[in-house]
């Protein structure tokens, strides 16, 4: 608030010199409707102006009663055209020797000043927070809320004014009281003041309006909004409320049998009230510090995602409340982009409730981590904090984080603000990157744990372990290679059995014996090494040796069944299939013996 | 010969991985019933505190944490927080909290705590392996580990949000008892200093540490009457008793009990005993038999002497405290209902039902003695243990349901070696496979089939250290399985694996029904299926955190204390950590006096705000009017002259509300809160006004008025009522005719008036009666919930 202050004063100042009130300006008529039905009292004024003077005017002023100065929330004002609304730029200024008043300069579209002689009709509207004020302050569960307006009688201008009237709208027919103050007149809720004649410039005369509302009285008492952007394709919002009825405060006891039993009881009170998102909005969640408010719905409608938001209880005057909405939106409708230059264009403050009002508000909005260069554009005057830095999965120099403040914010406020930026689009592969270090790192720890030894103490076993393993897998190696020499044996034997070439047989098993050696020599060297580290496993391995050389006679005799026997033809036909089908049942026999021994070795 | 083929030793790691991975993931997702159904959030009563404890030492740090004074419980005495708490929970918690802050997680704390217990209990089932493969083999460690990953007696403490010391603490307890096992096997010091800190660790989280420091030193001493003392036992109890003595001394809560209590006194005798042990066997090798037997008979004579008067002489002299109430009502389970009522109270010290041992335990009820018998017909060192674990848990389970949980893990144990012999006997190598892949339990028999045969083989080729001793009695047992024929084998093998999975589906479903509730969230459902919420806990709390004074004051019964305390973030009178009867016994006595005495109680102990549960509206049977006896009977036992138990019930001796009930009972303050302008409530046209749907009955005392208390709250249920006691100059005084009328000095009078009355109440009136309530040890079991 102070700070908002603070920076309107700062921008009136630098105005302030230039500022007069031109008294050739003249308001011909005027027709005010102020609406105080609600808790918030919005007026809309139809001004048609008149330019008296010699020139053309390019701005006038709109002032504010010294009573309503702390009150206002919002204003803007459009020019009827040709039947068209244009509107018009409003900013807040300040003028010498009428520091109680609140003035609002409203400029003319530069190409359309108010000509010589001419006339416009324009419109003021304005909203006006906490002007209303809970008479009597305390009331009872089953009393009626009543409530008081002070105001103007007069239409209040630095201007003359011809002709004028206002009407306040209450809502209601439950009037109890309203200043008299002729001409008045009242007619179904509306209390009509005017029209009067010719009036000075800041003409103010008391009147009072005392009367029935019972329309929700809440006020946020603070709002931070949170608005995080990924590039992965979400905006995630989160807003974190701090809600408070301000009518009259409740008196005596709270009874839960006459809130529930009769209908007249704590008519003021707040039970549920409705909050729209985004059309888009998915995965809405709703709660409190101590969970998730499980008395609310959500429903979802062509324009938008309607909320029904019941607090935990029913709110009575003075009663507060807090809690959390969220929702994720998709990014696409709210980013733009060209190149590596990023816009940003969403709602700097969205829908909490109808006729909100939002005394507090920081909107801290969360950029991906990289981007830079940002340059924010707001729709309302804002108090820029300090940009921090904000760390959240995964982060390591941070997401650039922008916060804002305002204050005495009402529906009226919300539209889009345009934040530009840059980002590098390679640095979205910076996360996943991080991710398969981490699990790349995690893998090759694991591995070099597994393969090196880090024990201080020499462990006998499991050295001894380890080296019989190496020797055993060496051994395997040969037993393997020794195998292949086999099958090649077996090949070299058919070959000759069919072609009775005995010459090249002869030179390919001398080929083959070699290998044999040589496989059957290596063998032999590592189970020397064997016998000294263990002795069962050696005499495993001798095992497989015999039965080895058993399948080597059984090949040497099939060698010599087909070289001296089938080739000489000293066989007959039937004899000679008989031998070696036996030959070789005996040689699977013997496979199969090793397979086994071997199978036991492991 | 392909290697892969030839290399079984790869395949076992592979399933053993994954059984025990999925016995973890299956354990951790059965606890999510709560989460999914309702949401992430603590439940029922002593999870509030400990995570209001441990919101507290995130946001402060470990040391202010230790130093913490809670002003807002036990008012206006206070709490000295980090003296009178196992902050090993808290540590946990808020370490990993840390860890993932620091990588930039920002996982909420709640979120950690709500998920602890799920995550340890895989870490459970992880040293339940191998505390199994140590006592008997890696397939009995694979089914033990599969048991008590789903085992109901277990979850019911260890569901999502079950943020309770209990959660980590059967971690702590197992895996000790898996360092102990392997520290008496190898008799190493690395081992027993491991046995040391994971004992730190369990001291640190659970009062329950009591129960491995008497076990581990019962262990020892059957050891010893048994002849098997070795230099593996010396060494390994020296070690983890020093260690696990000067570690657990440096708890703030534990101090110097581990000295000064008989509770640890087992420990330090059995200390000396293996000390004595291990002389004898020195001089027994210098000297001469029958020297060694007189210097044998001698030596134990005089220090049996000693030490019998010493410890007797100390607890008499105070040093060493006796039992404490808590102790006692283990062996004798009428002391605590006629000496600490407050104890009795709690639903969860009474005696357990056969029913519930079934409820939790299923099928392992049952087959856990076998698994008993196997572990005495061949004992060793460890199996002795594992047979005293079981034997001592059975007897505690049996005295208190609470213990049920020590229990657990031992049955979890036993079931697994039983479960293991059995298809050990019956699943040889010929026996076709049952191909059925669906079911966890499946796997775990294959991986005890692939196991088998490779046994021998590995042994042989010198792969695993130790020749595992059951190798023998397998074959054994094997040859005497070759008998059976093909058909039975397969008939057991399969009504077996039927058991198993009737276990895995009532696991199931007691986890889904019994055990899944977060008690602060109730659900309904109507006659269409759709579930309704009632949710009125968290709107009173909500209510009392929002709307009331930062430092307003709320008296209610001791059970929701901590939830007020967590919840709502104000002050409290009694809470859930119930170590002072008297503060307690003042509550009760407010609650079960009139409304103008109740008024000076609680004007004398500064009460804003009184909440009651009032379950009459909805038919909530935990109430406080169901209570209400046990408020009469704890403010008997200290103001017994102004609170008599008998003025509450009818002649009849009936407890009743209605129009026939005592008319103590009907104009007491509990009487009158909770059915404050219920007479005027008619809830369905079958019933008339004013009708209590939780006792079936019309209340008797309709159309009263309060005059010193107003109804400031009550929830949409009715089931929280929260009251506002008036100041002193709000009430509606009684009329009095002008003639009666006297003036006197105000200020004076009153003054002495109410100190002259305090101090009869509660200073002279005290009975000096010394009763079980040592404030120290009286919380070693912080108890939870107080239900009927």
């Amino acid at each position: 608030m102070f700070l908002l202050r603070l920076f309107m004063v700062a921008i009136t100042i630098s105005a302030t010199y230039s500022i007069e009130i031109n008294p050739k300006i003249l308001i011909n008529n005027v027709e005010c409707l102020v609406d105080l039905s609600t808790q918030l009292v919005k007026g809309e004024c139809r001004i048609s102006l008149e330019n008296n003077d010699d020139k053309p005017v390019n701005s006038i002023l709109y002032a504010f009663e010294p009573s309503y100065k702390n009150h206002i929330a919002f204003v803007s004002a459009h020019q009827i055209y040709e039947s068209n609304r244009l509107g018009l730029h409003v900013k807040p200024v300040a003028l010498l020797g009428h520091g109680d008043k609140q003035f609002y300069q409203i400029d003319f579209n530069a190409t359309r000043p108010l000509r010589l002689k001419s006339r416009t009709p324009i419109v003021i509207e304005y909203v006006l927070t906490n002007a209303l004020y809970p008479h009597p302050e305390e009331i009872t569960q089953k009393d009626r809320q009543l409530m008081m307006f002070n105001g103007n009688a007069y239409f209040y201008s630095p201007y003359k004014t011809l002709k004028s009237s206002i009407k306040f709208q209450t809502g209601t027919r439950r009037i109890e009281d309203y200043t008299i103050f002729n001409p008045v007149s009242l007619s179904s809720g509306d209390v009509i003041y005017g029209p009067y004649g010719s009036l000075e410039s800041f003409a103010y005369s008391k009147v009072s309006i005392h009367y029935d509302n019972n329309t929700p009285f809440l006020k946020v008492t603070k709002l931070i909004r949170t608005i995080e952007l990924s590039h992965w394709g979400n905006v995630a919002v989160t807003e974190v409320v701090d809600l408070a009825h301000h009518g009259a405060k409740l008196k005596g006891s709270f009874s839960r049998y006459d809130y529930q039993r009769e209908t007249n009881s704590g008519v003021s009170s707040v039970k549920s009230f409705k909050m729209y998102l985004p059309a888009s909005a998915t995965s809405v969640y709703y709660r409190d510090v101590i969970g998730n408010i499980s008395t609310s719905n959500q429903r979802t409608l062509l324009d938008s995602v309607e909320l029904d938001i019941r607090p935990r209880f029913p709110l009575f005057g003075g009663w507060k409340t807090h809690y959390t909405i969220g929702y994720n939106v998709p990014a696409y409708e709210y980013l733009y982009n060209s190149g590596e230059d990023y816009l940003l264009k969403m709602r700097l403050i969205d829908h909490l409730y109808d006729n909100m009002i939002i005394e507090d508000v920081t909107v801290v909005i969360i950029l991906p981590e990289g981007s830079s260069d940002l340059n924010l554009k707001t729709p309302h005057p804002s108090v820029r904090l300090p940009d921090g830095l904000h760390y959240t999965y995964l982060d390591t120099i941070g997401r650039p984080t922008i916060k804002l403040k305002m204050s005495n914010v009402v529906e009226s406020h919300i539209s889009d603000f345009e934040l530009k930026y840059k980002f590098p689009k390679a640095f979205m592969f910076h996360e996943p990157l991080i991710v398969i270090i981490a699990i790349y790192i995690l893998f090759i720890t694991v591995i070099i744990w597994v393969r090196l030894d880090f024990s201080i103490a020499k462990d006998v076993h499991s050295e001894t372990r380890q080296r019989i393993s190496g020797i055993m897998s060496a051994i395997m190696y040969h037993i393997e290679r020794r195998a292949n020499v086999y099958n090649s044996w077996d090949e070299a034997l058919n070959k000759l059995k069919h072609t009775k070439d005995v010459n090249s047989y002869n030179t390919t098993v001398k080929q083959i014996q070699a290998d044999y050696k040589n496989e059957s020599n290596g063998i032999n060297e590592l189970a020397a090494k064997l016998k000294t580290e263990s002795v069962e496993l050696t005499d495993k391995l001798n095992d497989v040796q015999k039965t080895e050389k058993l399948l080597k006679e059984l090949y040497g005799q099939t060698q010599a069944l087909y070289t001296e026997k089938l080739i000489a033809g000293k066989v007959g036909r039937n004899q000679f299939v008989e031998l070696d089908s036996g030959l070789k049942r005996k040689k699977e026999e013997c496979q199969e013996r090793i397979t086994q021994l071997l199978k036991s070795l492991n | 010969m392909k290697t892969l083929l030839t290399n079984p030793a790869g395949w076992k790691s592979l399933i053993t991985f994954a059984i025990l991975f999925l016995a973890w993931v299956s354990g951790f997702s059965a606890r999510l019933f709560a989460v999914i159904r309702f949401e992430s959030i603590i439940h029922e009563f002593d999870p509030w505190f400990n995570y209001r404890a441990t919101a507290y030492m995130v946001q402060h740090g470990f040391y202010n944490f230790l130093n913490w004074f809670d002003e807002r419980a036990w008012y206006p005495l206070g709490r000295i927080v980090g003296g009178t708490v196992y902050p090993g929970l808290m540590l946990t918690s808020g370490a990993i909290h840390h860890v993932l802050h620091a990588l930039n997680i920002p996982v909420h704390i709640r979120d950690i705590c709500v998920f602890l217990a799920p995550i340890f209990s895989g870490m459970t089932a992880i040293s339940t392996y191998f505390l199994t493969k140590e006592l008997w083999s890696p397939g009995a460690g694979l089914f033990a580990c599969c048991f008590i990953a789903i085992v109901p007696g277990y979850i019911s403490r260890s569901v999502a949000g079950s943020y309770d010391n209990e959660g980590i603490a059967i971690f702590a307890l197992q895996f000790t008892y898996y360092l102990w096992v392997k520290s008496v096997k190898t008799g190493s010091v690395f081992w027993s200093v491991l046995t040391a800190l994971s004992y730190f660790y369990m001291v640190s989280a659970w009062g329950g540490y009591v129960f491995i420091i008497n076990l581990i030193p019962l262990h020892v001493f059957l050891l010893l009457i048994m002849g098997r003392y070795s230099y593996r036992l010396f060494t390994s109890y020296t070690v983890f008793y020093i260690l696990g003595l000067v570690l657990s001394m440096q708890i703030p809560f534990v101090g110097f009990q581990p000295i000064r209590t008989s509770e640890h006194m087992a420990a330090s005798g059995v200390f000396a005993l293996v000390m004595a042990a291990g002389a004898f066997n020195y001089i027994q090798t210098r000297i001469t038999k029958a020297e060694f037997k007189f210097i044998f008979i001698f030596a134990t004579l005089v220090t049996s002497g000693i030490v019998l008067l010493a410890v007797v002489g100390l607890t008499w002299a105070g040093v060493i405290a006796p039992w404490s109430g808590r102790f006692y009502s283990l062996w004798d389970t009428t002391y605590a209902k006629i000496h600490i009522p407050i104890i009795a109270s709690v639903s969860e010290h009474q005696p357990t039902t056969w029913f519930s041992f079934f409820f939790d335990l299923h099928i392992l009820v049952c087959v856990f003695p076998a698994g008993l018998w196997y572990c005495i017909q061949e004992y060793n060192d460890e199996r002795l243990f594992v047979v005293l674990y079981a034997l001592s848990a059975v007897y505690f389970a049996g005295v208190m349901v609470r213990l049920m949980l020590t229990l657990t893990p031992a049955v979890c144990i036993l079931g697994g070696i039983a479960f293991s012999k059995i298809f050990e006997n019956y699943l040889k190598e010929e026996t076709p496979p049952v191909i059925n892949n669906s079911t966890k339990l499946i796997e775990d028999k294959q991986s005890v089939k692939d196991k088998t045969p490779s046994k021998s083989s590995q042994t042989a080729a010198g792969k695993s250290k130790k020749k595992p001793p059951t190798v023998v009695s397998t074959n054994g047992d094997c040859s005497n399985g070759e008998g059976v024929g093909s058909n039975i084998r397969s008939i057991v093998t399969i009504s077996m694996l039927l058991v198993l999975m009737m276990f895995v589906v009532h696991c199931t479903w007691v986890t889904s029904n019994a055990y899944s509730s977060p008690s602060i969230v109730l659900a309904s459902f109507s006659s269409d299926g759709s579930r309704q919420i009632l949710d009125d806990f968290r709107e009173a709390y909500y209510w009392l955190s929002q709307n009331t004074d930062n430092d307003a004051r709320i008296m209610s019964w001791w059970d929701y204390g901590y939830q007020i305390a967590g919840m709502a973030n104000r002050t409290t009178l009694v809470d859930n950590n119930t170590w002072n009867n008297s503060h307690i016994a003042l509550v009760g006595k407010a609650m079960s006096s009139t409304e103008p005495k109740a008024y000076e109680i609680m004007t004398s102990l500064d009460v804003d705000y009184v909440l009651v549960i009032f379950g009459g509206v909805i038919g909530y049977s935990g109430d406080d009017i169901n209570k209400f006896l046990w408020m009469v009977r704890i403010a008997e036992g200290e103001h017994p002259k102004e609170i008599r138990e008998s003025d509450y019930f009818t002649d009849r001796g009936e407890f009743r509300i209605d129009s026939g009930g005592s008319q103590t009972m009907l104009n007491c303050l509990m009487y009158k809160l909770s059915y404050y302008r219920f007479g005027d409530l008619k809830l369905d046209f079958r019933t008339p006004a004013g009708f209590d749907r939780t006792r079936n009955a019309v209340i008797g005392n309709q159309n009263f008025d309060l005059t010193y208390l107003e109804e400031a709250y009550t929830t949409e249920h009715w089931l929280v009522r929260i009251y506002r006691v008036k100041k002193p100059d709000e009430f509606n005084r009684p009329r009095i005719p002008v003639s009666e009328r006297k003036i006197r000095n105000p200020g004076a009078s009153a003054v002495s008036k109410k100190s002259a009355r305090k101090k009869k109440g509660t200073i002279y009136g005290k009975p000096v009666v010394v009763k079980g309530k040592k404030p120290k040890s009286t919380s070693t079991y912080t108890s939870a919930s107080g239900m009927l």
